[in-house]
């Protein structure tokens, strides 16, 4: 699991959950592309969990998971998915609402 | 997939579209090859990840493995050869097809894969081939074993480089033969390395070498003398010889302290394991005992022949003076002469075909008798003739059966029908010789001769040259009777 949190911001933070599956190569892009992303456009502004469904598969469940990677916009409501690599940073920001 | 669609019916239809976009957003995704994972349910009912084919990370594994591998489809097409496989056999780096590994096989390995192939579609199957990459033989090791990729059936198939294996086992079953064959040679064979050092020795050094040699040095645990050279050349020339690259064949030698082989035949050459450098040498040593006694006979056999025609023409030339003397026309001289000369020849040619060993006194006494008596068998009797006599005795019996029989012919019991001839063996515990009584029976009236002929002196004399031979002739009116001595020395004992 990789955790990144800014306690120190007083207004609601993004809560992420990025479903990966192992060290397959999509996965591991999507991860470096959230870092990224989030470092660069939000800092401090987000609370991400990364879930690995090759160890925890019964979790894919909770959000209804059929394609991973996959990530998942928990808070603020509603619910978002964006499934892919997350290679398209506009494509991200957008289903972020990133700057809103 | 792990949709769960119990609770379709209480979505709103805000909620459907929802569903509905994300479902046309995961197809688009899968179909853009933005996720290379499904989650699945499994027939236990679980869910699990399902890595989509073309993953990267097992084709990055398999790209990097050492083994040899290629999958195909249910129709046999190639659909991957890995890195390993493709340096292997020289496959193209790209657009590699089921016909570039077909031609990298020769026809007998072909049948052996495409066997395995047919067979593995229910069960993993291997077998070893061989194939040539370039001017290189390698023995491969292939298994074919089923192989599923999602819904389809294929074979993955693996190619194990053994030819290492393959060639240590050959080097070793090589070196076992060779083992043996120095084991089994007759010769000793003395392997030493490049220092003279004994490293291998076979059984039949124990004749030369009552110890282990193994780890001594050759020269000093067999000390070997080469009698026929100058003394320039010495035994531990010949090892060093052979140890510079050069072979040294067939020299006498002499070892003083073998326990039971002493004369040696003695070779060396170069030893070469797989490569021109010489790595010792190969010693061989060949028991020339035999052959030295053989030589030792021979020697004295030309010593026994010079001696033996010495005598025979000193024995002519006295049967030639005697009967010259005694024979007053030339023809009764070459009638003599000739039949004396015939009867040394008849035993002659027994004793070689003896080697000059010992003969039967009957052997010689057919031979004297033949011409005479070949038609009239049934006038001669003969009785316990089967002793052995030496050379010496031989001769001088021959001699003296001759001239019995032709004064037998001439003037006694074989001038005359019904006139018979019995020749029996007598020996008595404290003779010391063999006696053999002539009695000749049914022949003219004889008296004594009138004058002393060369025939009776060849008869009373030959045997005297040991005080226990000899014989005596007498004239009995009813016929010749001779009393012959075979001296016991000359007789052999069975």
């Amino acid at each position: 699991m990789q955790d990144q949190t800014n306690a120190a911001d007083s207004s609601e933070p993004l809560r992420l959950v990025l479903y990966v599956a192992g060290q397959t190569p999509k996965s591991m892009a999507a991860i470096a592309n959230l870092e990224r992303i989030c470092a660069e456009n939000m800092p401090g502004k987000y609370v991400v969990e990364v879930i690995d469904l090759k160890k925890t598969p019964q979790l894919a469940r909770e959000h209804n998971i059929l394609a991973i990677p996959t990530l998942v916009r928990q808070l603020p409501t509603p619910m978002r998915k964006i499934i892919g690599d997350l290679s398209d940073l506009e494509k991200v920001l957008v289903h972020l609402k990133v700057g809103e | 997939m792990a949709i769960d669609v119990s609770d379709y019916g209480q979505l709103s239809a805000h909620e459907l579209r929802q569903r509905l976009e994300e479902a046309e957003e995961t197809l688009r995704a899968i179909r853009e090859g933005e996720v290379d994972a499904l989650m699945v349910r499994n027939p236990r009912s679980e869910d699990e990840v399902f890595t989509l084919e073309g993953d990267a990370s097992y084709y990055a594994f398999m790209e990097a493995m050492d083994l040899g591998a290629a999958a195909f489809d249910e129709s046999n097409r190639l659909l991957y050869a890995n890195k390993a496989l493709r340096e292997l056999l020289r496959l193209p780096e790209d657009n590699v097809d089921a016909s570039h590994l077909s031609n990298a096989l020769d026809e007998e390995a072909r049948f052996l894969v495409s066997g395995l192939m047919k067979e593995a579609r229910s069960a993993k199957k291997t077998g070893e081939i061989r194939v040539f990459v370039g001017k290189d033989e390698l023995h491969l090791l292939v298994t074919a074993a089923p192989l599923h990729i999602g819904a389809n059936r294929g074979l993955a198939v693996t190619f194990t480089d053994i030819t290492a294996k393959v060639r240590a086992a050959a080097a070793e079953a090589s070196e076992r033969a060779a083992h043996s064959i120095i084991a089994s040679a007759n010769e000793a064979v003395v392997v030493c390395d490049v220092d003279g050092v004994v490293t291998h020795a076979n059984a039949a050094v124990a004749s030369i070498y009552a110890g282990n040699p193994v780890g001594r040095v050759f020269g000093e645990v067999i000390p070997l003398t080469l009698p026929d050279t100058t003394g320039l050349l010495q035994a531990s020339d010949v090892i060093a010889l052979a140890i510079a690259g050069t072979s040294v064949q067939g020299i006498e030698a002499l070892a003083p302290d073998a326990p039971r082989v002493r004369d040696l035949l003695l070779s060396a050459a170069p030893l070469r394991v797989g490569s021109d450098k010489v790595s010792g040498c190969v010693i061989t040593m060949v028991d020339l005992s035999q052959r030295k006694a053989a030589e030792k006979q021979q020697l004295l056999l030309m010593g026994e022949l010079d001696h033996r025609v010495k005598n025979t023409l000193a024995l002519v030339l006295s049967i030639c003076k005697r009967t010259a003397s005694t024979e007053e026309t030339v023809q009764g001289f070459q009638v003599a002469f000739s039949g004396r000369i015939q009867a040394l020849a008849a035993t002659h040619n027994l004793l070689a075909d003896r080697s000059w060993s010992s003969i039967s006194i009957a052997e010689v006494v057919n031979a004297e008798l033949d011409p005479f008596v070949s038609r009239n068998q049934t006038r001669l009797s003969v009785g316990g003739l089967d002793a052995l006599v030496m050379p010496r005795a031989a001769i001088a019996l021959g001699l003296v059966i001759h001239e019995l029989a032709t004064n037998a012919v001439k003037y006694g019991a074989l001038s005359r029908e019904g006139g018979r001839v019995h020749v029996l063996v007598s020996k008595k515990p404290d003779d010391a010789f063999l006696g053999i009584e002539w009695v000749e029976s049914g022949g003219p009236t004889v008296s004594p001769p009138s004058k002393r002929g060369f025939g009776q002196t060849v008869i009373t004399r030959s045997l005297q040259y040991s005080a226990n031979g000899g014989a005596e002739i007498d004239y009995p009116a009813e016929g010749v009777r001779c009393r012959i001595r075979i001296p016991e020395e000359d007789l052999v004992r069975s």
